[in-house]
């Protein structure tokens, strides 16, 4: 999917109307625009904001006041309660390999279909591309009792392997799409000229194709991480033992009898859990918002 | 072992075929296991709140345990949260991977395991161990089968109230409802005043259908929704309709609040704990909450009544909803002369241990140990707790199959926001309870 | 260019993806399409019923085809915030000149914060008694008649949940089509602009057309993101009150573990699965027409 189209000819000559008043119009446009785009940052940053207060209210105030004023005191009480109640550090080592390996393979497994059915190529690559694609969508819940059947079968339950198979399984697809759309991208002539310095198939992989990735591979990344991170419900389903419980699963050592909840631990919990992701996020800031941007639309 | 695991993994694809390997239980008569005790990890799935007084229990009894036998040790599996925890019993089941205990309520599903022949007869257990008549009979009773049988060992013992704020009364100058017709009556008064008739968790869906089912334990007693759920008694008739009628009522004269619907747990009982809402129907294990401290604004504000009666009642007043929390089942499968031991020993400590936090033991044979600090409301619960009647308003979700149950609860919502009449909720709940009674 | 070693090269490269994938995903979606011609509650047997749940699925399940209508409402509401919102919100940020890496920044955090949580705050938003933001809003600005229990009114349930999903990741769009707006050349609007076009004009006539490749990937991976909506619908409201705001994917979740009919859950599946094929073929549909028209 290219980026380089042309506009339409006929603009040109369209927009040739005399229309005088472009200019004032676009002052008017970069003098709104700050004040809206301040208004929707206050709207995007504010859970953050809410689930980080209520994090330091006392627990009595979040019962009690309303939820979305500022808390009269600040408590690190929740924290001690939280750290107290479930073994976080646990639960985000045990995020991280599943998040860190699923990734691995979805990257890994990704570029390589993108490169045989799109570098490659072979006769009904196509069909095995459309193959990928319904995968697209299949929403996960679908795998769950045939691969909770599966897994006791051959003795896979409460395994690592038993969330990153189906977590990284249901992501390839978009993945292979990402990538096979970036390849499709490449010219042909990088590759000509490296085969006829007698690279291989395996060379030009390693060699070119895979570095000039770089950017394809944050979006997929960042994207699956997000989603694998919050993964709760092959968690759920195949894990049972408590030091293999991810952090979604761990969140839920806060509940209480017959359904009530630690709110105020639970939050503090939340900031905890999400700080991992919020530092990588932060230090790959630019990368990542630099790789999201020309990976998807070179994509 | 990795590499093992995933070969293992890729051997799944061949697997993928559709037979189902259920195979029969293991022994379910505990008077035939004996032998040698050989220590190991025994396994407890359960849905009990991690920090809750059971699970420190259990855990303290289990070290006292793997101190005198090196090599045991339990390991608990908690899913506090009750749809993912069914959701995982019922995989675990499903798969035939259910570990030595594991946690259920005497559900349709729970009995078709026992008819499986996967639990061990506990009724059997406790009379070998001559701890039988220890228990209170409405404990036991929660825990039956329809037919009697007893396959779960309660570890709790709690009753219902319907807990108000005396101050909150006093401002809209109404008394203690002494029908349900009554308590429709207050609403009207509370909201005038101000406040939130009754605070209700609409979210988890339980709360409400208790209400559906006080009319008919009123009218026609305990057996009612027994008959319901084989089909042999239609909700269309008289004990079914009033109740049904009743909610409609509730819900007109704005006694939940405005979107309980989407009310949680913690926000239900937030609304009542700070005076925001009068009235809150929750069991005695809210009493730590209930008479510890409160904010100010129902401080010493906080009083109960038990379920009111309708005119015409087969239940006597000290009759309503008890119950001994979810039960513990034993699997047949695994259990052999250390699970015997163990949960012997178990059973042994667990009553004067539990009563020493505070709590309410499934057996009669100990003394509540009162909190430092709670309010004289806990003594009254405690004689209120030796006052019950012999008969159990039993939980419709606990008795109805699954998918009458869901849609139940579906439209019972629906009818209490007024969106259907009474008619269309029955004819509704007629059809798919028809369908699916077994 | 299909040589012999490239022929190894495709095997060695195409089978170990391809490998997971139908380990996990083609290999239980057939195994759904079997257990969907069975009744089966995972303890007695199995037993075979052919297309009887079908029949029932089709003919005489009012709930599947009123979670079917939701899905599409649903994906509506993501889709309006996660496009439509999006691409304002990109084509804004175009025309700001300090604070733009703050901004896109910004904009990505809802995105990794844990759903538990989101969820937990968009019920006290929503809330009416206690009342919520949106509610305390209305009535601060005067439009009391508009309050409601949003979660609870039947009217509103569904979009009411819909929304959160198409607010968190509306930043990650928002960031896709923002760099596909500013490689746009410069020389064009400009040209525009000195032709006395609007901005509006220099948005529909110029940007637009130029980015609608990137647009239609964008579409795609929001699409296929919100039809596999689960965690907050659940969360929030569990298809309730009623089925008001039930998708097939919770009406599927509750009928396999909350009603342990898996058979039927399994017939659910199948359905869902064969309308993402038909999705997954509008939409390379789309992308062809689109490219024969440039």
């Amino acid at each position: 999917m290219s980026v380089q189209v042309a506009p339409s000819a006929s603009l040109r000559s369209e927009t040739r109307v005399p229309v005088p008043a472009g200019r004032r119009r676009l002052h008017v446009a970069r003098r709104a625009a700050p004040a809206l785009v301040t208004a929707i940052v206050l709207v995007q940053i504010y859970p953050l904001v809410w689930v980080f207060l209520t994090s330091l209210r006392p627990a009595g105030e979040f019962a009690a006041g309303n939820p979305f004023s500022l808390p009269t005191d600040l408590t690190l009480e929740n924290y001690r309660r939280a750290w107290e109640m479930a073994p976080l550090p646990t639960f985000i080592i045990n995020s991280l390999v599943v998040t860190v390996v699923s990734n691995v393979l979805i990257v890994g497994l990704g570029m390589m279909a993108a490169y045989a059915l799109t570098v490659l190529g072979f006769r009904g690559s196509k069909v095995v591309l459309g193959l990928f694609l319904i995968g697209i969508i299949v929403p996960v819940h679908v795998a769950l009792v045939p691969l909770f059947i599966t897994y006791s079968r051959v003795g896979l339950l409460d395994t690592y392997q038993s969330m990153i198979l189906p977590l990284a399984g249901f992501s390839l697809p978009m993945s292979v799409y990402l990538f096979s759309s970036f390849y499709s991208y490449i010219p042909r002539e990088t590759y000509e000229a490296a085969e006829l310095d007698g690279a291989g198939p395996y060379r030009i992989f390693l060699q070119i194709t895979a570095p000039l990735s770089s950017n394809t591979v944050i979006t997929v990344v960042f994207v699956n991480s997000i989603f694998i991170w919050n993964d709760f419900v092959f968690a759920n389903t195949f894990v049972l033992s408590e030091n293999l419980k991810t952090i979604p699963l761990g969140l839920q050592n806060y509940m209480g009898a017959m359904g009530s909840m630690d709110w105020t631990a639970t939050f503090a919990a939340v900031c905890v859990t999400v700080t991992p992701l919020l530092l990588i996020f932060l230090v790959l800031n630019k990368a990542i918002i630099y790789g999201l941007e020309s990976g998807a639309t070179k994509g | 072992m990795k590499h093992t695991r995933w070969a293992l993994a890729a051997a799944m694809a061949l697997a993928l075929s559709a037979c189902n390997g259920a195979g029969a239980g293991g022994e379910t008569d505990p008077s035939k296991v004996t032998g040698e005790i050989e220590p190991r990890e025994v396994s407890w799935l359960l849905s009990r709140p991690a920090d809750g007084a059971v699970i420190a229990t259990i855990e303290e009894i289990a070290a006292d345990y793997a101190e005198e036998h090196p090599g045991f040790s339990l390991n608990l599996i908690t899913t506090p949260d009750r749809p993912s925890y069914l959701q995982k019993f019922e995989t675990l089941a499903t798969a035939n991977k259910l570990p030595d205990f594991f946690d259920t309520d005497a559900t349709p599903f729970a009995d078709k395991l026992r008819q499986r022949g996967d639990m061990v007869d506990v009724e059997a257990l406790l009379e070998s161990l001559d701890m039988l008549d220890d228990y209170r009979p409405l404990a036991l009773d929660y825990q039956r089968f329809d037919d009697g049988g007893l396959f779960m060992l309660p570890f709790e013992f709690e009753a219902e109230f319907f807990w108000y704020n005396t101050k909150l009364f006093e401002k809209a100058g109404v008394e203690v409802p002494a029908t349900l017709d009554d308590l429709v009556d207050v609403c009207g008064p509370l909201r005038d005043a101000g406040v939130v008739p009754i605070a209700l968790d609409g979210q988890d869906q339980w709360p409400l259908e208790r209400y559906l089912s006080y009319y008919p334990f009123r009218l026609a007693g305990p057996d009612y929704v027994k008959e319901l759920k084989k089909g042999e008694a239609s909700i269309t008739e008289e004990p079914g309709r009033a109740a049904a009628e009743w909610i409609y009522e509730l819900g007109q004269a704005g006694c939940f609040p405005e979107g309980f619907s989407s009310t949680g747990y913690t926000d239900a009982r937030d609304l009542f704990t700070t005076g925001k809402a009068a009235i809150y129907q929750i069991g005695t294990w809210e009493l730590p909450t209930l008479a510890g401290p409160l904010p100010p604004e129902t401080e010493g504000a906080v009083d109960y009544f038990t379920l009111p009666t309708v005119d015409g009642a087969v239940t006597d007043d000290n009759d309503y909803t008890v119950v001994s929390g979810i039960g513990t089942a034993l699997s047949s499968r695994t259990f052999d002369p250390l699970v015997k031991d163990f949960v012997t020993y178990v059973l042994q400590e667990y009553p004067e241990r539990y009563a020493a936090q505070g709590r309410f033991s499934p057996t009669t044979n100990v003394e509540t140990t009162k909190p430092e600090g709670a309010s004289p409301l806990y003594d009254k619960v405690v004689a209120e707790l030796d006052n019950l009647g012999d008969e159990t308003a039993m939980p419709w979700d606990t008795q109805l199959d699954p998918t009458s149950n869901t849609r139940l609860q579906q439209e019972l919502t629906l009818l209490a926001q007024g969106e259907i009449t009474a008619e269309e909720f029955l004819t509704i709940v007629d059809e798919t309870i028809k369908e699916n009674a077994e | 260019m299909l040589r012999t070693k490239q022929r190894t090269a495709v095997v060695v490269f195409l089978l170990p993806p391809l490998g997971l994938y139908l380990l996990a995903v083609v290999g239980p979606i057939l195994y759904s399409l079997v257990l969907s011609l069975f009744e089966w509650d995972g303890l007695s047997d199995m037993r075979f019923v052919g297309l009887d749940n079908y029949r029932q699925m089709l003919f005489s399940d009012d709930i599947f085809w009123t979670a079917t209508g939701h899905g599409l409402v649903y994906l509506a509401v993501s889709l309006f915030f996660q496009l439509v919102v999006a691409l304002m919100l990109a084509n804004l940020l175009t025309y700001i000149s300090r604070g733009r890496e703050l901004v896109k920044t910004v904009y990505l955090l809802p995105a990794i914060v844990s759903t538990v949580a989101i969820a937990l705050m968009f019920r006290r938003i929503y809330s009416l008694e206690p009342l919520g933001l949106v509610n305390a809003a209305l009535g601060a600005v005067g439009l009391d008649v508009l309050q409601r229990p949003f979660l609870s009114d039947l009217d509103t349930v569904l979009v009411a949940v819909s929304a959160p999903e198409g607010w968190r990741f509306a930043g990650l769009y928002m960031l896709i089509l923002y760099a596909a707006l500013i490689a746009v050349p410069k020389e064009l609007e400009e040209a525009a602009r000195l032709d006395g076009a609007s901005e509006w004009r220099v948005f529909t006539q110029i940007r637009f057309p130029y980015i609608r490749p990137v647009f239609l990937t964008t579409a795609i991976m929001a699409a296929t993101y919100s039809l596999r909506g689960f965690d907050i619908p659940y969360l929030l409201t569990n298809g309730g009150p009623g089925h008001a705001s039930e998708l097939l994917t919770t009406y599927m979740y509750k009928t396999a573990f909350t009603n342990t009919d898996f058979g039927y859950a399994s017939t659910l599946s199948v359905f869902i699965v064969l309308q993402c094929i038909v999705a997954v073929a509008l939409i390379l549909g789309v992308r062809r027409t689109g490219r024969d028209a440039s």
